[in-house]
């Protein structure tokens, strides 16, 4: 029994019934006071008042007056359900439609039901007994036989009432209990399939959104979440197989090469200095790696502050200005000031940098790339285009995933983890990346809330180069 | 100068050792925080590299606080495989005062160690900077090369005043985002390389000597000789 109450079901199923019960039980009481009790009341009520009217006859008008309210009572009474009877010390009756005093009364103050010969018939008597000044003894009755019948089938109709109540307590009780098993159960059985590996399973969803639907969609947010970061173990193992090995397999061999041959002392030197910098190469995979890591594990959340997006952009945007100049692209930045967040302003500057940088990469010579920011639904857009290839749209969904590259793009270098780290940075500030068509070229769209700082930006679109020469020339010669 | 270095790895301990001899100083090693502790305390030095992970009770941070809660102000250059933001923010609140990830270049090591030494050694208040011919009003925001008028625009300016601060030093590209731009992020193409190379039109085009030298693979170095 312990055991079984260690069951929350069961406890749950149990503490309904019993509330159930008990709640019918008064329900129940009630309806017996408002009907079988009240019949008794009210007879008892009518027995006591014809008591008190002969006790305040009794001092004026004696005996006599007594008498003759008995009679008037008699008279007045033709149901035949009243019963008078007003005896001496003797018992010997003086007044009354009984002949004899009854044996089953004492001559004692009180209530007794009797059953008595009225009309022929036996019938049961509800009477009260009462001892009068001079040692008179008066008996006052109702035939209660009818009420009793009613008061009876009132009385049976509510023990039904209690029984029925208690069976579907029981049943209501089971029934919970099978309902909340059942979805417990639900949950129970998809999470051990999952710990069995199978990370696609979700618990279903009923629509009714009560407290089981919530718990079940945040369920399925945290697994989702799970398989999205196992699928990104799997990818990133996979990549670092093949992204790691391959320019370690390489240096090896061109290390290795190097003690075997006589070579002149300048080609070592080359050979050990390419080895060094495909050294950092990898170092910087690493890095990238584990700056990645460290941005989904959300540590870095704990460094946030207010950053003023726009300033930052700019910024960034006038870091990479030269490169336009490199490429004889044009680089549009509207960058308002103002667009403030809550966030990590380093990451923030990498994951603009990143996109600025992309940007430049696939562009053309003489294309044309800008940055341009807004302000819509709580968010701050950072819109990077670019007219360059642009990303085709099967590739989209897949360029954010670590080290993949673009086939289109094949001989631009890089690791594939920029846009990842984007995403990731993204994320971390509950924002997003959109990968979306400029037609041509990408246009990628960095979503972050925006935090709350009062003031309003105020707009303005110029080049750089224009920027640059519209400030007070300060430093020029 | 003379540096204390505090590094379990012998290969490492080698590596640093040997490149900073080359380069004139005098290194001590410990191999172990207990030992490096006892000659930080003991002995002058004027900076010390630390490794943050030791075997033993006393690691890097252990030596950093004991040192600096007894006043010794030497410069501290803290080396850790542990890279992420929260070891770095952690070693420089602890009292280090750079920090540097492993594995990393000697260059690097050197540049920032140099710049530690330089920066424990007062900054004087200067209104102006002088190599050689070029000269660099911090006042009026001037630049002028042998006598000639040189336009720079704000970013130029303060990319100048940095490496012209550290004339002599070698200044890796971190080094330069850092104190030039003050992010700390790495731009995946060798943008610095691109503003270097501008700055180095405007500055050295039409004169001699060369001013702005490239150091191979590590980063600048701005003085008369390469």
């Amino acid at each position: 029994m312990l055991r079984l109450l260690r069951s929350a079901s069961v406890r749950l199923a149990v503490g309904y019934a019993a509330l159930f019960v008990i709640s019918s039980l008064l329900l129940v009481g009630l309806l017996w006071w408002g009907t079988a009790a009240y019949l008794d009341r009210e007879t008892a009520a009518v027995i006591r008042s014809d008591i008190q009217a002969i006790k305040d006859e009794l001092p004026y008008r004696g005996l006599p007056g007594a008498v003759t309210i008995i009679q008037d009572q008699l008279g007045a009474a033709t149901d035949g359900q009243a019963v008078y009877l007003l005896a001496d010390q003797s018992l010997k009756p003086i007044a009354g439609n009984l002949q004899v005093w009854p044996s089953e009364v004492a001559p004692k103050p009180g209530w007794y039901q009797v059953p008595l010969a009225l009309a022929g018939r036996f019938r049961t008597i509800e009477i009260e007994e009462v001892a009068l000044p001079g040692g008179l003894h008066l008996l006052v009755g109702r035939d209660i036989e009818d009420r009793g019948e009613v008061r009876a089938l009132i009385v049976k109709g509510l023990w039904w009432a209690a029984v029925g109540a208690f069976v579907i307590a029981v049943a209501g009780g089971l029934l919970v209990r099978r309902a909340v098993l059942r979805r417990v159960e639900t949950i129970n059985s998809t999470a051990t399939a999952i710990v069995h590996g199978d990370l696609s399973r979700r618990l279903p969803i009923h629509n009714s959104s009560d407290e089981f639907d919530q718990l079940a969609k945040t369920i399925n947010l945290m697994l989702s979440q799970i398989e999205r970061l196992i699928e990104g173990v799997r990818n990133t193992s996979n990549a670092i197989a093949h992204d790691l090995r391959t320019p370690l397999a390489e240096m090896r061999a061109q290390l290795e090469e190097l003690t075997k041959a006589r070579q002149p002392r300048s080609a070592m030197l080359d050979g050990v200095h390419k080895a060094v910098s495909d050294i950092d190469r990898v170092i910087g995979v690493f890095n990238a790696l584990l700056r990645l890591a460290e941005i989904d594990s959300g540590v870095r959340r704990s460094g946030f502050r207010l950053v003023d997006l726009g300033e930052l952009a700019t910024e960034v945007a006038e870091l990479y200005g030269p490169l336009a100049e490199e490429k004889h692209a044009t680089f549009i930045v509207d960058a308002p000031e103002g667009l403030a967040t809550r966030g990590d302003p380093h990451l923030l500057a990498q994951a603009v940098g990143n996109l600025i940088d992309n940007a430049f990469k696939y562009t053309a010579e003489n294309g044309a790339v800008s940055l341009r920011m807004a302000c819509a639904d709580g968010h701050i857009h950072i819109v990077v285009a670019d007219n360059g290839p642009g990303i085709s749209a099967s590739e989209k969904p897949r360029v954010v995933e670590r080290f993949y590259r673009c086939y289109s793009n094949g001989d631009v270098d890089g690791i594939g983890l920029g846009l990842s780290l984007v995403e990731s940075v993204a994320r971390l500030h509950d924002g997003e990346l959109l990968l979306t068509d400029n037609e041509p070229g990408l246009r990628a769209i960095l979503s972050i809330p925006a935090g709350d700082t009062g003031n309003h930006p105020k707009s303005s679109a110029t080049s750089v180069r224009d920027h640059v020469q519209a400030e007070p020339q300060n430093f020029a010669a | 100068m003379k540096v204390l270095l505090v590094e379990d790895s012998q290969r490492v301990a080698q590596f640093v050792r040997k490149g900073l001899a080359e380069e004139g100083h005098v290194v001590d090693h410990a191999d172990n925080g207990r030992d490096g502790l006892f000659l930080a305390a003991t002995d002058r030095y004027d900076a010390l590299i630390l490794d943050r992970m030791l075997p033993g009770s006393v690691d890097g941070l252990i030596i950093i606080e004991s040192l600096r809660r007894t006043g010794n102000r030497t410069p501290i250059l803290i080396l850790s495989a542990l890279g992420e933001v929260d070891d770095r923010v952690r070693g420089l609140r602890t009292g280090g005062d750079d920090y540097l990830t492993k594995p990393f270049a000697f260059g690097e090591l050197l540049a920032r160690l140099e710049a530690l030494v330089r920066r424990s050694q007062g900054v004087e208040i200067r209104t102006s900077l002088t190599v050689a011919d070029l000269r660099l009003d911090l006042l009026s925001h001037r630049v002028t090369r042998a006598g000639k008028m040189i336009a720079l625009q704000r970013r130029e300016f303060k990319l100048l005043e940095v490496l012209m601060l550290h004339a002599g030093q070698l200044l890796t590209r971190t080094m330069l985002l850092e104190n030039v731009w003050e992010h700390h992020f790495e731009p995946q193409t060798n943008v610095i390389d691109v503003h270097i190379s501008r700055l180095r039109q405007k500055i050295d085009a039409g004169f001699d000597p060369p001013l702005l030298h490239t150091v191979r693979g590590v980063g600048y170095r701005l003085g008369i000789d390469a």
